[in-house]
């Protein structure tokens, strides 16, 4: 065990709390912004349905699972960027 | 006996033994720690067991009608159910990793260093996965009595006894490549009758892009026959309530002890996302599905079943109206079934699909062993949820510290069949339809487990009288509401009974920033665990400062 800066630690704190506030603001719009908006969004329409109900059945399920995917991307390339994923491959 | 019931039992039986298999199997490589069952399964198959585990009866048989009979105030489960691995994935699963727990109760009681608050949260854990499970049960009569044409309530004591046997027999053991199966199994019984309905309805074999087109029809349908739009929203209760039950279910999702469950088993914080992202797309298949099941029932009913004389129904019904979920009573006598003249019970929308795009005796019974697989693998989970709590939370650590692993064990598989039993009877007469009774389970989460996991992980100050105060400050406005609403007429923004988690989940996380503040800070450790929770497995906070820490220091001690 060494001591790191505590600096390093922290920057690793802020991206990953940085980043995960962004994608959960993302994922809050397209439900319940959309759904705050109903009737407002209802005029045009995706897929072949009115354009609330389409983000309500596909699009903000979609939007979720788009997020989880690039947030475990980005997050392996984060701690690949501090040193980290040679932990996670000795460990397996 | 007919064909249709033997195909059917066979699968079933056949299905049964798989999973039975799979679990001796792996049982008997397991002996000495059921806890590492799930570490060194790759993320893509723990997504897949987190999918099994997650999907319940209401999920496969109840949602696609909800969908159907609400509209688009239906979609607020789609959108809740899915988006509460959002919540789940970003804000609590990796944390609850590193913090190298085994249970919920454990995580809240070491965390608050409160013995107290552990044994709520396992009292709490037993109350929600019983009120969940009575979902399970209900929705496995439902299909146990559609194939054997016994009325629901003895399929439902049917379903009890094989749920009872099998939760007991796996254990918590091998159950996690059980759950994979199961997710195959469902996930193909779900699937091909949409596809194949998508086929015939609109000649393109991608349910997901055809149904559309078919809800284009369904809005001229509604225009004539002069009745509320498919697609308008807030026909059946205010946005408010759709607002209120979204985030009732998200949160509620995220604080579910038997889906964190889950997360534990994986190896490292990075399989723990990695485990997130693939569970959603697993049961993203499934919900995307649903509204398209939905569109395309609904569709069928209105021109097929709708306008067609009531002596002159097809062959399909009769058997639904004999099990009571559909009637079609000619109320205005003029022996033509009129649109209003149909009532529906969302549990057999997917169901009866197969029938009624005839689609043979082999997918009628692919479709029951896969409602089978739904039930049974959540109802495992749940089981295993509830014993322990009842055997590792509350029996081994506060009335018996001096157990022995026999006597643990034992306490654990007997209340496996004790709760099964119980929930059964309940079942028996429940108390709403499937998805509403699950629709609680998640408000009493939201309201409980949700505030003090969020508050524990990510707000150091947060005590142990203050998460004490807010989970029973929680539970009673969460379980006051449900009742005043569903039986008083009380509410607030037009909000009922299944968006009382949103009340819940506020009243729980102020109680719990006003008591901690007005009293002692916890100690240094608990401080420091918790700021530790913050870096990734390779640091280790301490005493104010970051240590870089080698594979072999973090490996998580063997309990």
């Amino acid at each position: 065990m060494r001591k790191i800066d505590k600096k390093q630690a922290d920057a690793y704190f802020r991206t990953r709390t940085t980043l995960v506030t962004i994608y959960l603001l993302i994922g809050f719009s397209a439900s319940f912004g959309v759904v705050m908006f109903a009737e407002e969004l209802s005029g045009f329409s995706v897929n072949g349905m009115p354009f609330h109900y389409f983000m309500g059945a596909q699009g903000a399920v979609l939007t979720f699972i788009i997020l989880l995917f690039v947030n475990a991307i980005v997050n392996d390339r984060i701690d690949k960027k501090f040193g980290l994923d040679q932990d996670l491959e000795d460990k397996k | 006996m007919d064909s249709q019931f033997l195909v059917s039992l066979v699968l079933i039986l056949a299905t049964f033994g798989l999973y039975i298999g799979i679990a001796v199997y792996n049982m008997a490589r397991q002996t000495s720690d059921f806890y590492v069952a799930g570490r060194n399964v790759p993320a893509v198959f723990n997504g897949m067991a987190i999918g099994a585990d997650w999907m319940s009866a209401a999920s496969f048989i109840g949602m696609a009608g909800t969908v159907m009979l609400l509209g688009y105030d239906g979609l607020a489960y789609i959108m809740g159910w899915t988006g509460g691995y959002l919540l789940l994935t970003f804000l609590l699963a990796p944390q609850l990793r590193k913090s190298g727990r085994y249970t919920v109760p454990e995580f809240i009681g070491d965390r608050y260093s409160s013995s107290t608050a552990r044994l709520i949260a396992a009292v709490a854990t037993i109350i929600i996965s019983f009120t969940y499970s009575i979902g399970q049960l209900s929705g496995s009569g439902v299909v146990i009595g559609r194939l054997l044409e016994v009325p629901t309530a003895v399929g439902t004591i049917i379903g009890v006894v094989l749920i009872a046997f099998y939760s007991a027999l796996g254990g918590m053991k091998g159950i996690t490549w059980t759950q994979v199966a199961q997710y195959l199994v469902l996930i193909i019984a779900y699937l091909i009758p949409v596809i194949f309905m998508s086929l015939q309805l609109t000649s393109n074999p991608i349910p997901w892009l055809s149904y559309g087109q078919i809800i284009g029809e369904l809005q001229q349908l509604d225009q004539q026959l002069g009745v509320s739009e498919y697609v308008v929203p807030f026909t059946e209760a205010t946005k408010w309530q759709f607002l209120a039950l979204m985030f009732t279910l998200m949160a509620g999702t995220a604080g579910l002890p038997h889906v964190i469950v889950r997360f534990y088993t994986v190896s490292t914080m990075k399989a723990a996302r990695w485990s997130g992202a693939w569970a959603l797309l697993f049961i993203g298949l499934l919900y995307l599905s649903a509204p398209a099941y939905a569109a395309f029932s609904r569709f069928i009913l209105m021109t097929q079943v709708a306008g067609s004389s009531i002596a002159d129904l097809p062959a399909w019904t009769t058997s639904w109206v004999n099990t009571g979920s559909l009637s079609v009573a000619d109320t205005n006598g003029d022996g033509i079934l009129q649109w209003e003249e149909i009532v529906i019970s969302n549990d057999i929308v997917v169901m009866a699909t197969p029938e009624i795009a005839n689609l043979g005796v082999f997918v009628v019974g692919l479709m029951a062993a896969g409602a089978m697989a739904a039930a049974l693998s959540t109802a495992g989970g749940l089981m295993i949820a509830i014993s322990a709590a009842l055997s590792q939370d509350i029996y081994y650590r506060s009335i018996n510290p001096k157990a022995t692993e026999s006597q643990r064990l034992l306490v654990g598989r007997s209340s496996i069949i004790i709760a099964t039993v119980a929930a059964g009877i309940v079942a028996l007469n429940p108390p709403g339809a499937i998805t509403q009774i699950v629709a609680w389970a998640f408000a009493l989460a939201s309201g409980t487990f949700f505030p003090a996991l969020i508050l524990g992980v990510w707000w150091r100050r947060a005590n142990g009288p203050g998460v004490i105060a807010g989970m029973l400050v929680g539970l009673t406005v969460t379980l006051t509401y449900i009742f005043a609403a569903k039986f008083g007429g009380f509410t607030i923004l037009g909000i009922i009974d299944t968006g009382a988690g949103v009340f819940g989940a506020t009243a729980a996380i102020l109680t719990i920033i006003i008591v901690s503040l007005a009293t002692k800070p916890p100690s240094k450790e608990t401080q420091e665990e918790v700021l530790d929770l913050r870096y990734p497995e390779g640091m280790t906070y301490k005493d104010g400062e970051v240590w870089r820490t080698d594979p072999v220091e973090t490996k998580r001690p063997e309990h």
